[in-house]
């Protein structure tokens, strides 16, 4: 049984475009037999960008163009001159590393990629080679995605590099890795990998066909791709997880999901997501199973603590303060009787104030940033209580909202509670206990609604699959995961054979023997 | 254009409906505790202890008691006039505490308790009790226990019906068998002793439908009859005389702590009326006896059989003064309505009541004599 995939009349629609699909003509321009024909049309395409350099060569009869802004020295000299030196070959256009093209369109191509061009007067054969020049930063643990246990290795700017890790951790022959170009101007370099034989091909075929609508002159990083392909842009939830940890893309490639790369980011995105996904963490997998498990409640509950503390603390203290455990009341009393403003006024100031203390130490260099974070958070935080601007209990209750918030490991999905916040604090502040019973209703209703490339969002809660339940909000024994979760509709959902079975055999005869019958 | 005005429309409906109807807690003043009085000329007279808590501290306070009275035609008359006087609203919704004087408890305890089931807002978890002589007056006591009476107060209820001296009824619990004939309750009797300013625990006070008879149980009669009732509390102290001799005096006294009981209530229909058998075993640990020997059965044998015979008596003695009292807190009627419906039906349970028999029987078994041999 898999999920319904919906397909809509427009899906069709753009399937049957040809224009939509790759097979768009690339321009073409046969070169000349000329060299300074050849040469005059690549510098004109370039604008006559000063950075492009000619090297004559052979007293005018040749010439090497390249960009040194693109290209290593080093490499030019070891690829091209040092043989020639060496005398193994007479001529560049015959050295063995070199590639041949006749099609100047072509050539302007690979000159911007970082190739060195060389061209001969009379011949229409141009040769190129690659002196691309990188400067790479080391893989080091990304900041926003620390595990205490397992790889500390992040991905990086260079698609090359991350790829080479992707591949690193997975040295099998299904990892497909296709390219793609996006970006009419930025060209940007897009990859995607998967599992073949695991992910569905309908998943494949979708994620090539969105990628491909892609029109856009600038693609700079995973996040606009994110906002071109997803399923929803209205929505306030993430729909593709992006994650910086090679470890976790792993798990989802081999669960039968699509990564998307991107060169110049070391995010990357995961397609198809689901809601829960954003609240699993490499820790869980790497502590032990009953930690795991343990840790990943705590996250789940703060979802419910970061969306709706706020609104149950204004919606009890607004309109039914019965429900205050009588040895509560004189406390509580004595915390709010003197605040001059409602409870709805006094939550909006202190989250904004919170807000403003989070964002000012994002921008702020480290160390002030801290002394942001004391100022903001000390300071302020005891001056509006003795100020009677703010309860104490207000400043508790948003505190604890804004940490329960940071401890989804997602930073998106961390923003869009954090957002959430504000209806549903509306919400209290109108109507009480009701009002946020229609707005979890809603979110509710949205969540269920939601689809990720056809698979469903809030997958494996609705649609309902006990089977998956065991990796959402638990985490069983790794041993017990035997089957890869349906929420991207594998092909192969088996993900284990048997395991651990020294264990059975030796202890215990019975369930040896329901083996033997199976 | 259309979502536009949709949109507005939304805004318009949140925003300016003008009946935001909420409430502020800041805004409250909270009743915790309320007694009721009648007074000469047949009013309610209403005087209640409101929270004042105390701001500007740095830690979190218990906060203080201010005492309002309102004398008023019915329950919500004299609310009213309490409201007059106070800054804020007058709001019931976390009262802790209810009490009613001796005099209105004679009269009908419902023709107050009316308004507190009506109105929704109303805590029908406040614990309730009647106060010897007047109410009002065990809010004039200050207690240096806790920084309010009526906390006090409550806690005072709580613990007489966790060492099994009261049923631990609060407003709610009550209301079905005020209204049902075969059922009585018993509200825990409070007197207040002004000289020593205290709130002290009599025993239970004995109804019969909506009034209190004016017989009351004290409390060791009390822990007998909920024990009849299988009603027992967290803990059960029988302390009672054992022997004649024996110094010093206190050595003549066994305490004992019931650690499980067993009752069994037997209604014999016979020719119209019913006869009634109550066996009622206690198995119970010995706390103190000085006089010890606890590891000789004979002893032992001796010892339950003097108890039993105690208790069998003073059961005697506590039935008698229900039937005097006319007041079925062993809810005997209702057993006879469930499972005896003929000879109900014959019955006429407000008369017939006084003239059943009921033979109460209690049997103790030691089991325990403490951590000492």
């Amino acid at each position: 049984m898999g999920y319904r995939r919906r397909k809509s009349k427009q899906d069709k629609l753009i399937e049957e475009q040809p224009g939509n699909e790759a097979d768009v003509k690339e321009p073409e321009q046969p070169s000349y037999s000329q060299l300074s024909r050849n040469i005059e049309y690549l510098t004109k395409a370039l604008k006559h960008s000063n950075d492009l350099k000619i090297r004559i060569l052979n007293e005018g009869q040749a010439a090497l163009l390249f960009f040194e802004t693109l290209s290593d020295q080093e490499k030019l000299q070891e690829n091209i001159f040092t043989p020639i030196e060496n005398g193994k070959f007479d001529s560049i256009s015959k050295l063995p590393n070199g590639k041949q093209t006749d099609d100047l369109e072509e050539a302007l191509k690979v000159l911007l990629r970082g190739h060195a061009l060389y061209i001969e007067e009379g011949s229409k054969s141009l040769a190129y080679f690659s002196v691309t020049t990188t400067y790479n930063r080391s893989v080091e643990e990304p900041e926003n995605e620390k595990v205490v246990r397992g790889s500390h290795e992040g991905f990086v700017e260079n698609i090359m590099i991350n790829i080479n890790l992707v591949r690193k951790r997975l040295e099998h022959r299904d990892l497909t890795i296709k390219y793609f170009r996006v970006g009419k101007k930025t060209n940007t370099n897009i990859a995607i990998a998967y599992m073949d034989g695991i992910t569905n091909p309908e998943l494949v075929k979708e994620v090539e066909k969105r990628i491909k609508s892609v029109t856009a002159d600038t693609i700079l990083s995973p996040g606009f791709m994110e906002e071109f392909i997803e399923d929803n842009p209205m929505s306030p939830f993430p729909q593709t997880l992006s994650t910086e940890r090679p470890d976790r893309v792993i798990a989802n490639i081999m669960s039968g999901k699509v990564a998307l790369m991107a060169e110049g980011s070391p995010t990357v995105l995961i397609l198809p997501s689901t809601f829960f996904m954003f609240y699993q963490s490499p820790d869980d997998y790497n502590a032990r199973w009953v930690s795991g498990t343990f840790i990943r409640l705590i996250r789940l509950m703060s979802f419910l603590i970061a969306i709706g503390l706020p609104a149950m603390y204004i919606a009890i203290i607004g309109f039914h303060f019965e429900v205050i455990p009588d040895d509560l009341v004189p406390p509580v009393k004595s915390a709010i009787d003197q605040i001059a403003y409602p409870p709805f006024v006094e939550a909006f100031i202190m989250v904004i104030i919170i807000e403003l203390i989070r964002e000012a130490g994002i921008r702020l260099p480290q160390p002030v940033g801290q002394t942001i974070g004391i100022v903001g958070g000390l300071v302020i935080g005891d001056a509006v209580i003795r100020a009677g601007l703010i309860s104490n209990l207000m400043v508790i209750v948003v505190a604890l909202t804004a940490i329960a918030s940071f401890v989804v490991p997602s930073h998106e999905l961390s923003t869009t509670l954090r957002l959430l916040t504000f209806p549903l604090i509306i919400l209290a502040s109108t109507l009480g206990f009701i009002g946020i019973v229609f707005g979890i209703l809603f979110i509710l209703i949205h969540l269920v609604k939601l689809e990720s490339f056809g698979n469903p969002y809030f997958a494996p809660v609705s649609p309902l699959r006990i089977q998956d339940l065991k990796d959402t909000f638990v985490r069983i024994p790794l041993f017990k995961l035997d089957t890869r979760p349906k929420d991207a509709n594998p092909i192969k959902e088996q993900s284990m054979g048997e395991s651990r079975e020294w264990k059975r055999n030796g202890k215990s005869k019975k369930s040896k023997q329901t083996k033997k019958s199976k | 254009m259309k979502k536009k005005s949709l949109l507005l429309l939304i805004c318009c409906l949140v925003l300016l409906t003008g009946c935001w109807d909420q409430r502020l807690f800041k805004d409250a003043k909270l009743i915790m505790g309320a007694t009721f009085d009648l007074t000469d000329d047949g009013q309610v007279k209403d005087t209640v202890s409101v929270l004042i808590p105390e701001t500007g501290t740095e830690r979190a306070t218990e906060g203080n008691a201010h005492i309002e009275t309102g004398i008023g035609d019915n329950l919500f008359d004299a609310r009213n006039e309490i409201d007059k006087q106070l800054a804020y609203k007058f709001d019931p919704s976390k009262l802790e505490v209810l009490l009613i004087g001796e005099e209105l408890a004679k009269q009908d305890i419902y023709s107050v308790l009316d308004g507190y089931y009506r109105a929704p807002r109303n805590n029908l978890s406040a614990e309730i009790a009647v106060v010897e002589g007047e109410a009002a007056e065990a809010f004039a006591v200050t207690t240096d226990q806790e920084p309010r009476i009526s906390e006090h107060i409550v806690g005072l209820l709580d613990a007489v019906s966790d060492t099994t001296h009261s049923h631990g009824d609060n407003v709610q619990l009550i209301c079905a068998e005020l209204f049902e004939p075969g059922i009585d309750i018993a509200l825990p009797l409070l007197t207040v002793d002004k000289d020593a300013n205290k709130v002290n625990y009599k025993g239970l006070a004995l109804f019969h439908d909506k009034h209190y008879h004016g017989t009351s149980l004290n409390a060791e009669q009390a822990t007998l009859l909920l024990l009849m009732d299988n009603k027992k509390g967290k803990v059960a102290r029988i302390t009672r005389k054992v022997s004649e001799k024996g110094e010093p005096r206190m050595a003549r006294y066994l305490s004992a702590e019931v650690t499980n009981h067993n009752r069994n209530l037997k209604i014999t229909p016979s020719g119209g009326t019913i006869s009634v058998d109550i066996n009622l075993d206690l198995y119970v640990n010995v706390v103190e006896y000085p006089l010890d020997k606890l590891t000789d059965p004979n002893k032992i044998t001796e010892l339950e059989k003097k108890l039993s015979e105690t208790l069998t008596k003073e059961a005697e003695e506590v039935i008698s003064l229900l039937q005097e009292a006319h007041s079925d807190v062993l809810g005997i009627g209702r057993r006879t309505e469930a499972f005896h419906y003929d000879t109900w039906k014959q019955m006429d349970w407000e008369k017939d009541f006084k003239t059943i028999t009921i033979t109460p029987k209690v049997n103790v078994v030691i089991q325990e004599h403490g951590t000492i041999g």
